[in-house]
């Protein structure tokens, strides 16, 4: 039987335990061969049934009544995921451990993100200021500004924007976010195959902690990047092939994780 | 006890059937249209339609017969629709647009698809708003040719069908401001966004050849289309709205020169001066600096859209580049040199191959209702494409000249750039409905 690898939950903590210094690499040579991604190796069923296994490598279980190869319902899912992670803070009491939100406070699947800022109506193009540059005395371009009712957009080159583009980059973010939201929230838009998605871990993206990224992550065996955990908890806990770094929906997910963690000190390197 | 779900439905609708009775009619009437293809954006459909002038059925239909009528000009010969063709993509198809008595003015009309979204109006933006930009071709002495606004209420007046739907739509007589609202509603209703492109990047990758996924790739790395064409889900124009010199003016010009004699005569604010300088005289090149009185802004044109460009040619401010292969060789020798170029324009060293993959992906944003016209526009193009007087390879290859270096070619074997997602996110939620009234 394949390898089984299975589920989980917050591989930064679990990871931190060990805080292993990674070999020192001159810088040329970083561009060689990355080091091996240790593997977990799963259990196998006698009765043929699935096995899930918790992202901090060791840890697993059987779900009985669903064999190798079938996928858990959603309920089936957040169930297991929810058993294995209680596994592990039994095994690990002392662990550091983010306080989850309660259910109530978490968005329901599917629902949209509320919007931290919403985009303002532009101000008409004629009112609107410029930031200084560009004028010259000759030009006498500065008096233009004086006289209100002239009908000039001011801003026109690179350093002068306008509310309509901070509306429109605003809604772009907020754009990408909400696309991060539901890839995040849904098993079969990063390619899962037993029905297990990012959210049944990290109700409300908890406990992912991009800003202490990088860092050395144990269960990788090396020092990662946020997109390599994501790719990590894709491959094992999800059961599905890992995004290529450029994949819009890698791409979504890491703006929907930072959003989440808005006004976080940075502390790359943290356990 | 709650009450049955159907109790609770039917009274809901019961209320809201009483608040929409108790709104005024333009309140009624920002909703968005239902009609937006996935290639229009709801949010930047709201940042641009102001609540008080959102096109009402009923100012829709009023613009769109003045937009129509050659009337509003001197000697009943242009419409606005004689430059801005419903068939020619909302334009006129020539290099520079003719008004009364066959006059020439000195620029090229621009597509009206999209212009609702258009931070700016005209060329240089020297109108704010399209209910703005309205009024001045009618009073241009090249273009519709009324002497003043009151001459052309006058004449609007002396039509009894216009008296009476200027009563039913405003509620009053005849004026110049009502009129200019009545044909920016109709404009607002000229969005477009149904284009092989929108199928492609809504998750239909098959929509797109190779040349044309290359072209996307292109259009995003090498080429440095988004440089200035930027978009995303949310503007999806191919538009930064700004104004640039691209050097297309300095064909004829000495713009230092040219620029000293206009500050002593162009007046700061005065619109109509400034349309006439901009449509009659030598000044025009100088573009935005006529608005602005900016030094850098001397040769500037507004970054037109890219939606529907395989139909709206011949192509820049004076239409003298008539093909889209032509405007590639402007920008792959980095456009003409001259002392207030954009600081992003530089050689861009592209092969013949590559130029021949962006064109096709630009030909892939006409909307699906010109897909006829885009298709004999193509052929027309692709046999120019051998009468290339823009073309300078030596100086877009870096044999000769100085502008600077490239940026990397893409690497399609490792991945395409165009799945990056560089338009934003591309979404696997299907679009809503494209169908049309």
């Amino acid at each position: 039987m394949k390898l089984l690898v299975g589920t989980g939950a917050l591989l930064s903590f679990v990871g931190g335990a060990a805080l292993a210094t990674g070999p020192a690499t001159p810088p040329n040579a970083a561009a060689a061969q990355p080091p091996e991604v240790k593997k977990h190796e799963l259990p196998v069923s006698k009765d043929g049934n699935l096995v899930v296994g918790l992202c901090d490598g060791e840890t697993s279980m059987e779900v009985k009544g669903v064999k190798a190869g079938q996928s858990l319902t959603r309920a089936q899912a957040q169930h297991v995921s929810g058993a294995l992670m209680e596994e592990w803070l039994r095994k690990n009491p002392d662990a550091h451990w983010d306080a989850v939100p309660l259910v109530a406070q978490a968005p329901a699947p599917g629902a949209t993100t509320p919007r931290t800022q919403q985009p303002r109506p532009p101000a008409p193009a004629s009112s609107q200021t410029v930031r200084p540059g560009g004028v010259t005395p000759e030009s006498g371009g500065a008096e233009v500004k004086k006289e209100l009712s002239a009908p000039i957009q001011d801003g026109h080159t690179y350093g002068a924007f306008s509310d309509r583009d901070e509306a429109i980059w605003a809604a772009s973010t907020q754009q990408f976010v909400d696309e991060g939201h539901r890839v995040f929230h849904d098993a079969a838009a990063i390619g899962g195959t037993v029905g297990i998605s990012c959210d049944m871990c990290h109700p409300d993206a908890s406990n992912t902690h991009p800003e202490t990224y990088p860092k050395y992550q144990v269960q990788l065996g090396r020092v990662a990047l946020l997109r390599d955990m994501i790719n990590w908890c894709i491959e094992n806990p999800v059961r599905g092939r890992p995004l290529a770094d450029g994949d819009p929906r890698m791409r979504a997910m890491e703006a929907y994780i930072y959003a989440k963690r808005k006004g976080v000190k940075l502390e790359y390197g943290k356990k | 006890m709650r009450p049955p779900c159907g109790v609770a439905l039917s009274l809901a609708v019961l209320l809201f059937a009483q608040a929409g009775q108790a709104q005024p009619a333009e309140r009624r009437a920002v909703s968005l249209p239902d009609d937006l293809p996935p290639g229009v954006s709801q949010v930047l459909w709201k940042l641009s339609v102001p609540a008080d002038l959102a096109p009402t059925p009923e100012r829709v239909l009023l613009g769109e017969k003045l937009f129509n009528d050659q009337r509003l000009s001197v000697d009943n010969t242009v419409s606005c629709s004689t430059c801005h063709d419903a068939r020619f993509g909302f334009t006129d198809a020539k290099p520079v647009s003719e008004g009364v008595k066959g006059q020439k003015v000195t620029r090229n009309s621009p597509t009206l698809l999209n212009a609702l979204f258009n931070a700016s109006q005209f060329w240089d933006g020297r109108a704010s708003t399209l209910e703005d930009q309205a009024k001045l071709p009618i009073l241009n002495p090249r273009e519709m040719g009324m002497p003043d606004e009151a001459a052309v209420v006058a004449k609007v007046k002396a039509i009894p069908e216009y008296v009476r739907d200027f009563q039913n739509v405003f509620g009053r007589e005849v004026n110049f401001d009502d009129l200019a609202a009545a044909i920016a509603a109709f404009e607002r209703t000229l969005y477009s966004g149904d284009a092989k492109f929108d199928r492609f990047i809504t998750g239909d990758s098959r929509a797109f050849t190779a040349a044309e996924r290359r072209g996307w790739a292109l259009f995003n790395g090498k080429a440095r289309c988004n440089t200035c064409h930027a978009g995303n889900v949310v503007s999806p124009l191919f538009s930064d709205q700004k104004f640039h010199n691209i050097g297309i003016a300095a064909h004829k010009q000495d713009f230092v020169k040219l620029a000293r004699e206009a500050l002593k005569v162009v007046r700061t604010g005065d619109a109509q001066q400034i349309d006439e300088l901009a449509l009659e005289t030598r000044f025009s090149e100088l573009g935005r600096f006529l608005v602005t009185k900016q030094e850098n802004d001397v040769g500037a044109f507004k970054t037109p859209t890219l939606r529907n460009i395989a139909i709206t040619g011949p192509y820049m401010h004076d239409g003298t580049l008539t093909t889209l292969w032509d405007v590639m060789d402007h920008y792959n020798k980095g456009g003409v040199p001259n002392p207030y170029l954009d600081g992003g324009m530089q050689r861009l060293g592209l092969t013949e191959a590559e130029i021949d993959d962006v064109v096709a992906f630009l030909f892939t944003l006409t909307d699906a209702r010109f897909a006829k016209y885009a298709a004999k526009e193509q052929a027309r193009q692709r046999r120019l494409k051998h009468k290339r007087p823009e073309r300078d390879t030596a100086v877009a290859m870096g044999k000769s000249g100085n502008l600077g270096d490239l940026a990397p070619n893409p690497d399609l074997s490792v991945k395409n750039p165009a799945d990056i997602g560089v338009y934003g996110t591309e979404t696997l939620v299907k679009p809503a409905s494209t169908s049309r009234p």
